[in-house]
């Protein structure tokens, strides 16, 4: 092989490396700068020229913050509502993404492609008539109902990501178990569950990211102060901005990532597949 | 191989898996693979497959299927606030079609979904590409890039808020340092819309990003060998291997964006709140703001039927693409 060709394969990468930290300046930009606010004063985060490092850095925001009345009950809710959501889906999907993958029958295909076609109908045009109907049997600002729209939310794709997942387990594995007279529930108990358990992290990372990052369920069906999550009460901070404090608010915004960041940091792998999951022709 | 009882309907599978010391009294106990299924199917009746999926089902109804229905049955009837007055028919179509708000509302739609999307794709491509020829750094920074995409609409919008503040945001900062007037940033109802556009670039390109490199490392690497025996440069292997690879990947994750843009509005809701003077009220928006106002919710019925009929036709289109309809 010639040596241009050899060449040719490992290229000067400094030129990709330079543009690589341009991308990521441009995305890590903002949020650095939103975590710098957050640290300053109140009166030098708006000082004129703006510098990125604190001259003196307080955490005077973050103790606001957290000593909000309300900031112990929006967490709640936010934890509440999310991980309810994230364990009914999982408890209703699991079963059925089983069901789909290992039985064959007549209405199958229909009853999946429903559960398809309800993935493609977006929250925001259900808000009238979801309204309508929960106002007229008094159901508005109810815990449980807000965890149930948030679960069915995340129910369509949990099905067909766990029916993917067991067809990639190979049946032999279990037809050996049935004959050892193991049942169908010991079957997805010990053998299917364990298998697949890389999957029901990718699902319910997706999911959890979801539903804690969602304002318009809770906003429009829980306006309930008791009821509100961190997201809720970050919107009402920035739509009744009268005499706006912004490092606080760099604060609070980040505060209710927190959660967010230190999963993704902790389980980025399963993000990512299940981002990507969702591409494979299933 | 030792020979084991075997009842004389087994079959051949059956046999393979049978561990080899099995004895007479055990192989007996346990019925074939084929008796054990149909035991079960006995047991449990036909119908019964239906019971695995009935509480996904039931869920799905009350919270998906009914109100779906429901807000078409919503828009025939005359409404003062949340009061039903009476059946009218069409008159909710005909004065939400007939005027000129429900078509800049659509106007405006439609450019916040085509905008954000290019610029979506063109970066989001920009950035698949550089980094996956940036060896290791590439795929350190790839973590961190797809970083905001974790982060909700609202805590984008008051990030953006903040960094656009045109007193003492850094962004319109910079502008004056160039010698230029930053104006209003989101009070200008001429740059309202395109900043909102930029925004939900920046927040999405990294979706797009990721799509794009996973499609990319899926390609056989002698594919890009035999452009280079041939003496193809990078834009060959490009337009040749990489582009025509990765375009159904491509294609869905567009279609994917597009229902994600048509139905985002806490952003916008943060952001600009539909303003100024209705330069960013997208469809979404209004069946929003017609929900919470509640002034008159027959015609925001009619608007949240367009969003909906919309969104599904394109996912009907994005099911196609990826084949799932034949699984």
């Amino acid at each position: 092989m010639s040596a241009a060709v050899s060449s040719g394969r490992t290229p000067n990468r400094l030129p990709a490396i330079a543009m690589s930290l341009v991308f990521a300046f441009i995305v890590l930009g903002p949020v650095v700068w939103a975590l710098a606010t957050s640290l300053k004063s109140e009166v030098e985060a708006v000082a004129i020229p703006p510098t990125l490092i604190p001259k003196v850095v307080t955490f005077q925001n973050y103790l606001k913050v957290f000593t909000d009345q309300s900031f112990v009950l929006d967490l709640w809710n936010s934890i509440a509502y999310s991980v309810g959501a994230v364990a009914l889906s999982l408890v209703v999907g699991i079963p059925a993404g089983y069901a789909a993958a290992r039985f064959s029958f007549n209405g199958k295909r229909v009853l999946m492609l429903t559960i398809l076609a309800t993935s493609m109908v977006p929250g925001v045009a259900l808000l009238v008539p979801t309204y309508y109907l929960l106002d007229a049997v008094g159901l508005l600002n109810s815990g449980i109902v807000v965890t149930v729209i948030l679960a069915a939310r995340i129910i369509p794709q949990t099905v067909w990501f766990i029916a993917n997942f067991v067809e990639a387990i190979p049946i032999e594995i279990e037809d050996s178990a049935f004959m050892d007279g193991a049942s169908r529930s010991q079957i997805i108990r010990y053998l299917v569950l364990p298998l697949i358990k890389p999957g029901i992290a990718a699902v319910a990372t997706i999911g959890i990211v979801t539903t804690w990052n969602d304002y318009i369920t809770v906003a429009v069906f829980a306006p309930d102060l008791a009821k509100r999550t961190l997201q809720v009460a970050l919107v009402n901070q920035v739509l009744d901005s009268v005499g706006i404090s912004w490092s606080y608010m760099m604060a609070f915004v980040i505060v209710a990532s927190m959660p967010i960041i230190i999963m993704f940091g902790f389980v980025q792998k399963w993000f990512v597949s299940g981002l990507t999951a969702g591409a494979v022709k299933g | 191989m030792e020979i084991s009882y075997q009842p004389v309907e087994d079959n051949k599978r059956n046999k393979m898996s049978e561990p080899k010391s099995q004895t007479l009294e055990t192989a007996l106990n346990i019925a074939s693979l084929d008796d054990a299924k149909a035991a079960e199917a006995r047991r449990n009746g036909f119908f019964r497959y239906y019971l695995w999926f009935v509480p996904a089902i039931l869920i799905l109804f009350l919270v998906t299927l009914y109100p779906s229905i429901f807000v078409f049955w919503l828009s025939f009837q005359k409404t003062r606030y949340y009061e039903l007055v009476g059946f009218i028919g069409l008159a909710n179509f005909i004065e939400v079609f007939g005027s000129k708000a429900f078509w800049d509302t659509t106007f405006v739609s439609l450019t916040y979904v085509v905008g954000s999307l290019a610029g979506a794709m063109v970066i989001g491509m920009a950035a698949a590409l550089v980094l996956n020829s940036a060896g290791i750094t590439g795929s350190f920074l790839r973590v961190l890039i797809l970083f905001p995409w974790t982060l909700s609409m609202s805590v984008v919008g008051s990030i953006w808020l903040w960094l656009l503040n045109p007193s003492f945001g850094p962004i319109p900062y910079l502008i004056k340092l160039a010698g230029m007037d930053p104006g209003l940033m989101l009070g200008d109802p001429d740059l309202a819309l395109t900043l909102t556009i930029l925004v939900t670039a920046w927040w999405s390109f990294p979706y797009v990003m990721v799509m794009a490199t996973a499609a990319m490392q899926s390609i056989p690497n002698e594919l890009y060998e035999a452009v280079e025996i041939d003496g193809g440069g990078a834009v060959i292997k490009f337009k040749y291997v990489t582009l025509p690879h990765i375009l159904p990947s491509l294609g869905s994750t567009a279609l994917t964006l597009s229902i994600m843009y048509l139905t985002l509005i806490t952003l916008l809701i943060v952001m600009t709140g539909g303003g100024p003077l209705g330069a960013t009220t997208t469809l979404s928006l209004e069946a929003f703001r017609g929900t919470v106002q509640a002034v008159n919710i027959g015609p925001t019925a009619v608007v949240s039927i367009v969003v909906l009929v919309i969104n599904v036709a394109i996912g009907a289109v994005y099911t196609r693409l990826t084949g799932r309809v034949t699984g």
